[in-house]
């Protein structure tokens, strides 16, 4: 099998927390032994509720927060220890959009600044005139006209704002584009044509996407494979559809069984069924298998010890213990 | 029977130094008792400006015309005083961002407790005792602790619960949820819907549900009104709205949603364009820049909100389809 583009072991991204007078720091546990490849291409999808440890993942591959443990190989290099100066020209194939469109756009800067400023930090020799065409070129690919580059964020709306952030990382062609909850802060109607546009870049370029989201109707449309986490570790890792149809893990079962349809004949029954519960303290989780508290097929083996990753399928991996009964 | 809560006509305008900012107009609804209601729309629709101007909530720039009829009481111009009288007891409702909708410095018993101590004159130790059955009615855990905890200590479920037991805390006729559940993870927005189903359900509480997701009110709600550029534009039960629906917008609307129960990745029927600025409404029909179905007359002449056969759209060209079940 050909090397991933991306290949993760064990990353653990532990935060310091609290200020003890004596002794050590608790340690918070964002990110605890999540293992998975991306290939060149795929879309993985990584959902889950807020504070799981999703956007936290994407910022460590991006090296946005130093990991604590564990191993992120980026074709082939294991970039977990590198300095900011040894990871900047990696920077060039590793772009992120952000969840809040307007906020990730410098106000002061005109749009054409705001999409040329990465040719100007990773294609210094490019001329002004390639330059500007390069710009052009990828406003033109998200929906947007060349002729916006003289104006402001705050003149474009929330879906527009979007497009311009999705052009900025794309003007360099990157090998992998990670979302952060794109579509999250936009109305109905918008989201749909950001997705849309997604979907078209992904089949045009071939980069791969890491697209973090607690939409998991958006995900399905957008992912290949599709990553479940809970308080940092991974529960479910599958084929979108395998994971759709078939979930395994009592948590991805909620999870999606909480998703609303727009159906009066259906919806009404799902909310009998919605998972109990909150998220307990990340800086305390449960002994064993984390989901255990919420979990309505919990049994005293799994306050006891934490499952192991098994494997339902070759490509269908499941972390509970009770994986076997529907 | 009579409807609880009776709105005919009502129009809210803004006066921004860029002139006058029309956000409701023509918004008509008659809330029957023990009913909820969905209003849908996206940002700028007018949904939330409709029943915050019912609740006399409305920004110090707004201008608010029509009726709007709690049982007797006329809520739309009416002072202050009169307001207070119905507004946590008759009439409550809850907000979108449960952390800034609470006060800060208030324990939880203190703030369930104002309006007990206000409208119903209960002792301090009685309105603990209420609070304290309010928190277990929304399923709150470890309700007891939780009486003397401050806002910050809790969940945004958490919070949004204590949201709920503020307002059902003097049994209100007509309970108004504008996206209440638009802050949270999709397993608590479950929870919270559930929760809000069952007290319906128990309690024969009306019930407004304000929202963009058209899952939500496919969950809860018996009717629905769609809301585009301030107008309504379809309103009906909810089974014909969401399984047939008229409007080319609340069609367009279900159809760019991704749905969790769809196979497959074909792409999404996104609607062009955006929802329209209040400042700038099209002429015509609002939709008519946005809508695959739009003609010259549709650019033109506004249509009015057709009534026929329990239900209301507003559009030259409706969508026919004969329903067979």
């Amino acid at each position: 099998m050909t090397e991933p583009l991306l290949r993760i072991r064990n990353l653990r991204v532990w935060f310091p927390v609290g200020t003890a007078l004596f002794g050590k720091p608790a340690q918070l546990r964002a990110v605890d032994g999540v293992d998975f490849d991306l290939q060149a291409g795929e879309a993985l999808g990584i959902v889950g509720e807020s504070g799981c440890g999703k956007s936290t993942l994407a910022r460590a591959i991006l090296r946005l927060v130093p990991s604590t443990a564990g191993q992120i190989v980026w074709m082939g290099q294991s970039i977990e220890g590198w300095s900011n100066r040894q990871v900047r020209p990696l920077r060039r194939d590793l772009q992120i959009v952000f969840q809040d469109p307007l906020a990730s756009l410098d106000p002061r800067m005109t749009v054409g600044e705001i999409v040329a400023e990465p040719l100007r930090v990773h294609a210094p020799k490019l001329s002004r005139a390639e330059r500007r065409e390069r710009v052009a070129d990828i406003l033109r690919r998200v929906g947007l006209s060349p002729d916006v580059i003289n104006r402001y964020p705050h003149e474009f709306s929330g879906g527009q704002c979007q497009r311009i952030g999705i052009a900025r990382a794309m003007v360099l062609r990157p090998k992998l584009l990670v979302c952060d909850e794109p579509v999250s802060a936009l109305d109905v109607s918008i989201q749909a044509q950001i997705v849309n546009l997604l979907q078209d870049l992904k089949r045009d370029f071939g980069m791969s996407i890491l697209f973090v989201s607690h939409n998991l109707a958006v995900v399905r449309k957008l992912c290949e494979r599709v990553l479940v986490l809970y308080l940092g570790k991974p529960m479910e890792l599958a084929p979108t559809e395998m994971l759709y149809s078939d979930p395994r893990h009592p948590y991805t079962r909620g999870l999606l069984a909480a998703v609303p349809i727009p159906d009066p004949a259906v919806q009404p029954l799902r909310l009998g069924t919605a998972l109990g519960g909150e998220l307990p303290s990340p800086l305390s989780p449960p002994s064993g298998c984390v989901f255990r508290t919420r979990c309505p097929m919990a049994e005293p083996q799994c306050a006891a010890t934490a499952p192991t990753f098994d494997e339902v399928s070759k490509a269908h991996q499941v972390a509970c213990w009770r994986w076997r009964e529907k | 029977m009579s409807a609880v809560l009776s709105i005919r006509d009502l129009a809210v305008r803004f006066s921004t130094p860029d002139g006058v900012v029309p956000a409701v107009n023509e918004f008509s609804l008659e809330l029957a008792p023990g009913e909820c209601v969905g209003i849908v729309g996206e940002s700028g629709a007018g949904k939330s400006q409709s029943f915050l101007a019912v609740m006399g909530l409305l920004a110090g720039n707004a201008s608010v015309s029509g009726s709007a009829r709690l049982g007797e009481t006329e809520l739309l111009g009416n002072d202050r005083e009169a307001l207070n009288a119905v507004r946590g007891s008759k009439l409550a409702m809850i907000f979108q961002d449960p952390m800034t909708s609470l006060t800060p410095h208030l324990r939880v018993v203190d703030q369930i407790g104002e309006s007990l101590v206000r409208h119903r004159g209960l002792s301090k130790a009685q309105a603990r005792q209420r609070a304290l059955e309010l928190l277990r009615l929304v399923q709150v855990t470890d309700a007891e602790r939780r009486l003397d905890q401050y806002p910050h200590e809790l969940s945004g479920g958490m919070r949004q619960r204590v949201m709920i037991a503020i307002a059902l805390a003097c049994d209100p006729t007509v309970l108004i949820a504008d996206e209440p559940t638009t802050a949270l993870d999709v397993t608590i927005q479950a929870q919270i819907l559930a929760l809000l189903a069952q007290l319906k359900r128990e309690r024969g509480m009306s019930m407004v549900l304000v929202t963009h997701d058209l899952g939500v009110v496919a969950g809860i709600a018996d009717r629905v009104v769609v809301m585009y550029g301030g107008r309504i534009v379809e309103h009906g039960a909810v089974k014909d709205i969401l399984l047939a629906p008229q409007h080319p917008y609340t069609r367009a609307l279900l159809a760019s949603m991704p749905r969790i129960d769809e196979v497959g990745n074909a792409p999404l029927q996104a609607i062009g364009g955006q929802p329209p600025n209040p400042r700038r409404l099209p002429n015509g029909c609002a939709f008519h820049p946005r809508c695959a179905l739009a003609a010259d007359r549709c650019a033109n002449e506004r249509p009015a909100l057709n009534v026929a056969a329990g239900r209301a759209v507003a559009c030259h060209f409706p969508i026919r389809v004969d329903a067979h079940d």
